[in-house]
């Protein structure tokens, strides 16, 4: 092959590998400015879907706004586990954003009339984003805390036979 | 101006139109950035008469005719060659020597001048101000062992003339430096560790400093200020620092105190005395007495306040602070009440 | 502290003698259980010798009756005139069981409907720690910060006073006790930053006679001139707001969820506060007074006698809400009025129940995080290397449920030794910015608990007060999280979290019996006569509480650090127990 060819071929190449993560590293840092998100929107898809940015943001903003002091990093404690697979109030996106706006019955807080909605639907994708339903390469990492220290597993394993 | 202080002057005057003369090493403001000036100068003087001389040889190298080229007798030639032979020898001999003892010279210099700035460490503190580097804010709280006396503030330092202050710092999320050039270097602040670093201010004055470890998107955008004042002013600015909240006075600032109590604000910031206790954003207990609002990034006025407020994003895009969305009507009565937390 | 040899056989014979009987029993015993501590003295001990270690192996399931709920059941249940009253956690019924009629059928049952919100700020699980009973009422209190009277006879509401409010994360989850006319209740909420109160009202009409605070000034505090403190830095005005940064008592924590005793000669009730918050001691500098405290409190004014802060600065979670047993001890030759306390912080301290001195403070667990108490100044020496922060330290023991949590101790007369149902857990902390928002937790920190040294995750110990140490210990696997009661036949028991209900010899630690109940104990047993003159034992059996969250909030334990670290301890307790919510009640054949 001619090397001016073969020069083409590999600037084509890394252009359509760069693109790939065109979806994925979207910033939109300026959402519209909405009116206080009191009600389920049900339109479409989560925004934040499959952006690393908001997934991310997500994470930041589970801890700020405490849903990590009563579901821990999704274990759960005070509140339900957030990485389940069978869900009290629905899992899919749009039921998420309703059980963080608007609360529910047994204890969770309606965040509806404080949170912005671009934030829940971001808080909306890190939750999916525990159980895997958030493309790999946009979810962050796990938090270390997650991470048990080996000597903690083991002797947590050593006491249950697991 | 003396002709001895010329050079000196126009070349700081230069040097410093970069960032300001408050942010600069060359402007210091107390005894370790003045000793950390002082190498500084030392360098420039014997560098500078280096880079002159050795631009000189080359250029007189480059001046230098040569002989046109002949047959000369044996003897002639090899007497010549030993002769350029020795006189080469003996001059790469002495600058080799020279380079030597100049680089020992400035090493002796450099450390020297570090122990020195080390040694004003003083043994014990009588101010100790806690820096927590943040995306992208300073977190400052000024300790005492009497619980009472800490005063919690953000981006605003503010210290007292002549007296050493430990900075003790440490970062919330990712490495950040605290690094004011007017007073000392840079000091790393690293998650989950404290690093400490030795500032005095000899002169009254407002110094800039800012983040100089890449934190993320708005990097650049941390700055700090350093207020060095005298001694009365500073402990009337602390003691002003460890009150709570002024209370809302009139129906303006009543409804601007419902507005922020109602919003998203109550979750993230601090107003000492209010049901906001939120602790992840800078304090506004006492904003309103603040020279900048977000770290620097602009100055603080109703103006700027109420454009930051409405949209943060496009002052510093990315920056931790939500967009929320305010009624018309909403914004004056709490750029009132904010303006009021003096 | 180590008492001679013939001061401990002085000890030993005063102890056995009826006389003491008297005067460490506050009431006469009918065969009756009319509070969850069984007297004011907060002993558990029941005269009745019917069922002792000859016969106890023969005890048989006499009936059972089944509350309906499947959370975790920490309740005792009370038995007065021929009845039996119950609470169940969340939604907080109360049952009246007629003892008199086979089977025991409900003679009435009286719903409080507390708001279902309330599940929402209940840190350890719905749970309630049961009923008190005084002058023909029912005194209870429900998740959402409600106190109940309850007419005892016929189930009708006398009077109800909502004292609390949950979206500033407050909850209620003690047992009252009802001291000179006076229904004494505290708040929960040490984990969501609440300001934490114990309240006294009028048992007659509800009224709320006074709120006495744990933090903030000497006058919220209902600290006056009547306020003598044992050790000197106690002394001094407003520690209360002085001994915190700004205004952090406000949102400070120290709540009273648990325990009270009452000694009516001194007429003083004694209880202590809870943690401070956040659990992230960084934030909060000084010594955070009066959380992690022990108050003397007189029932009808309130007014504090003295006071002991038993962790001060508590970067752990030690909780000082345990019970405080009232023994009479002669202690170095001399009697002494003492409260016997086995605090989370792992030491069981003998503390002089008229003035607040420390006499004694021996380690009932193992302990790496301090050493010792320094009897001069009442200080806890702490373990610089294991104190926590914005930073993570592992290896820690105790973990914050503590040596012990909430779960009561016994006291045998004729032993003269505690009963102490204990964890045995360490772990490891990571101090992060907690951030205030009310209504929500205010944490500040990730842990994760694991077994502590031996490998068992807690046990029984029997526990000789006046020698400072343990006579005999029983290993569980899983954390003892129920309290233990026992009698005159010289019976122990209490329950195992994977279900069995276990019956000791008192004098040395043997199994007699034990029965497999169908589900995880974390509640009190009880001992009573019932109307035929017959001894039965009863117990709710129903896991739940903070050690059994896994299986009564289905958390996932992937994540170690929930529960608030109790998940990387408990993973395999699921494998043992499924939920659930039934009494059990036993007796001879």
């Amino acid at each position: 092959m001619c090397s001016r060819c073969r020069d083409g071929i590999a600037g084509i190449a890394i252009l359509l590998a760069a693109s790939f993560g065109c979806q994925r590293e979207q910033r939109n840092l300026r959402p519209e400015p909405t009116g206080q998100a009191m009600f389920t929107p049900l339109k479409g898809s989560n925004p934040s879907s499959g952006i690393a940015y908001e997934i991310s943001e997500g994470q930041r903003l589970y801890t700020w706004y405490n849903c990590s002091g009563c579901h821990a990093n999704g274990g759960g404690g005070i509140g339900p586990p957030l990485i389940k697979t069978s869900w009290i109030y629905g899992g899919e996106p749009a039921k998420l954003f309703e059980s963080i706006a608007k609360g529910r019955p047994n204890g969770m807080p309606a965040w509806g009339d404080r949170i912005p909605e671009y934030q829940i639907w971001q808080i909306v994708a890190y939750v999916r984003s525990l159980n895997q339903q958030e493309p790999s390469s946009a979810t962050p990492k796990r938090l270390d805390t997650i991470e048990t220290n080996p000597q903690t597993i083991r002797a947590a394993r050593a006491r249950t036979g697991k | 101006m003396s002709r001895r202080r010329t050079l000196p002057a126009i070349s700081a005057l230069l040097l410093s139109a970069c960032a300001g003369p408050q942010q600069s090493s060359l402007n210091s403001a107390g005894p370790q950035a003045g000793h950390t000036e002082s190498l500084w100068w030392v360098f420039l003087g014997i560098l500078s008469l280096i880079f002159i001389a050795v631009l000189g040889v080359m250029l007189a190298a480059l001046a230098r005719r040569h002989p046109e080229f002949e047959p000369a007798s044996p003897e002639r030639t090899a007497t010549a060659a030993d002769r350029t032979g020795r006189r080469l020898t003996r001059a790469v001999a002495a600058a080799t020597i020279a380079t030597v003892a100049i680089l020992f010279f400035l090493l002796v210099a450099s450390v020297s001048t570090g122990k020195t700035i080390a040694g004003l460490a003083s043994p014990s503190s009588s101010l100790t101000i806690e820096v927590t580097g943040n995306q992208w804010w300073w977190y400052v709280r000024y300790l005492d062992d009497n619980p009472q006396r800490i005063a919690v503030t953000a981006n605003e330092i503010h210290i007292p003339v002549g007296r050493p202050v430990q900075i003790r710092g440490t970062s919330q999320d990712v490495i950040h430096s605290f690094w004011v050039p007017g007073l000392n270097g840079k000091r790393d602040l690293i998650p989950s560790h404290i690093t400490t670093e030795w500032i005095q201010a000899d002169r009254p004055g407002r110094l800039r400093g800012q983040c100089a470890e890449f934190c993320g998107l708005q990097h650049a955008r941390m700055a700090l200020w350093v207020v060095a004042e005298p001694e009365s002013q500073f402990e009337a600015w602390l003691d002003r620092q460890r009150q709570p909240a002024v209370p809302p006075s009139d129906a303006d600032t009543q409804a601007g105190y419902q507005v922020f109590m109602s919003h998203a604000c109550v979750l993230c910031h601090n107003i000492a005395g209010t049901p906001a206790q939120g602790q992840v954003a800078p304090d506004l207990t006492h904003l309103a007495g603040r020279m900048t609002i977000a770290a620097g990034t602009l100055p603080n006025n109703k103006g700027t306040l109420g454009g930051w407020i409405l949209d943060p994003q496009s002052v510093k895009p990315g920056n931790h602070m939500a967009t929320i969305s305010l009624k018309p009507g909403e914004l004056q009565p709490l750029l009132d009440y904010l303006g009021s937390l003096q | 502290m180590k008492a001679a040899k013939p001061a401990l056989m002085l000890a030993l014979a005063a102890l056995s003698t009826p006389r003491l009987l008297a005067q460490i029993q506050n009431q006469p015993d009918d065969g009756q259980w009319t509070m969850a501590a069984k007297n004011y003295a907060s002993t558990r001990y029941s005269t009745l010798g019917q069922i002792h270690t000859g016969n106890a192996s023969q005890l048989k399931l006499a009936w059972s009756f089944s509350t309906g709920t499947t959370r975790g059941i920490e309740a005792a249940p009370l038995v007065v005139n021929g009845t039996m009253y119950i609470v169940t956690p969340y939604p907080n019924v109360l049952y009246a069981l007629d003892l008199a009629r086979p089977g025991a059928p409900v003679k009435w049952k009286y719903e409080p409907h507390p708001q279902p919100a309330s599940q929402g700020v209940a840190c350890c699980d719905v749970v309630n720690r049961g009923a008190a009973y005084a002058d023909g009422k029912i005194y209870f209190n429900t998740l959402d910060a409600q106190t109940v009277a309850v007419d005892a006879n016929t189930g009708r509401e006398v009077w109800k006073a909502q004292l609390g409010d949950i979206h500033q994360g407050e909850s209620m989850t003690m047992a009252p006790v009802v001291a000179g006319g006076v229904v004494l209740v505290g708040n929960s909420g040490g984990e969501f930053g609440v300001r934490g109160w114990m309240a006294g009202l009028d048992a007659g009409t509800g009224k709320l006679l006074w709120r006495a605070y744990s933090t903030g000034p000497d006058q919220d505090v209902r600290i006056g001139p009547a306020f003598q403190p044992f050790y000197a830095d106690h002394r001094g005005k407003d520690l209360g707001v002085n001994t915190w940064q700004g205004e952090q008592w406000k949102i400070g924590g120290g709540s009273a969820w648990g325990w009270i005793s009452y000694d009516a000669e001194l007429d003083l009730f004694y209880y202590g506060t809870s943690n401070p918050s956040p659990w992230n001691p960084d934030q909060r500098p000084g010594d955070n007074k009066w959380t992690c405290t022990l108050f003397a409190r007189r029932p009808r004014t309130a007014e504090a006698v003295w006071a002991y802060q038993i962790s001060p600065h508590d970067g752990h979670d030690y909780d000082a809400v345990n019970e405080n047993i009232l023994l009479d001890l002669t202690l170095n030759g001399r009697p002494r009025k003492v409260l016997a306390h086995p605090d989370r912080n792992g030491y069981v301290y003998l503390i002089d129940r008229a003035t607040g001195e420390v006499l004694s403070a021996n380690p009932f667990v193992f302990v790496n995080n301090s050493q010792g108490i320094d009897l001069k100044t009442g200080r806890l020496k702490l373990v610089d290397a294991k104190k926590t922060g914005t930073k993570t330290v592992r290896d820690i023991c105790p973990a914050p449920p503590g040596g012990k949590d909430w779960q009561p101790s016994s006291f045998s007369p004729q032993t003269g030794w505690l009963y102490i149902p204990r964890n045995n857990l360490c772990y490891e902390m990571q101090g992060t910015q907690a951030n205030y928002i009310a209504g929500t937790p205010y944490l500040g920190a990730m842990a994760r608990m694991y077994p502590g040294p031996g490998g068992s995750r807690g046990g029984v110990s029997a526990w000789d007060p006046v020698a400072g140490k343990a006579v005999w210990k029983v290993e569980e696997d899983f954390p003892v999280w129920s309290g233990t009661a026992v009698t005159a036949g010289n019976v122990l028991f209490y329950g195992a979290m994977d279900g069995w209900f276990k019956a000791l010899d008192a004098r040395t630690g043997a199994l007699l019996w034990r029965f497999k109940t169908g589900s995880g104990i974390v509640g009190q047993p009880v001992i009573y006569k019932g109307p035929d003159g017959k001894e039965y034992v009863a117990i709710l059996s129903g896991v739940g509480g903070w050690a059994g969250a896994v299986v009564s909030g289905g958390l996932n334990t992937v994540d170690g650090t929930g529960a608030l670290g109790f998940l990387n301890a408990m993973a395999g307790l699921p494998e043992h127990t499924a939920k659930g919510g039934t009494l059990y009640v036993f007796s001879l054949p």
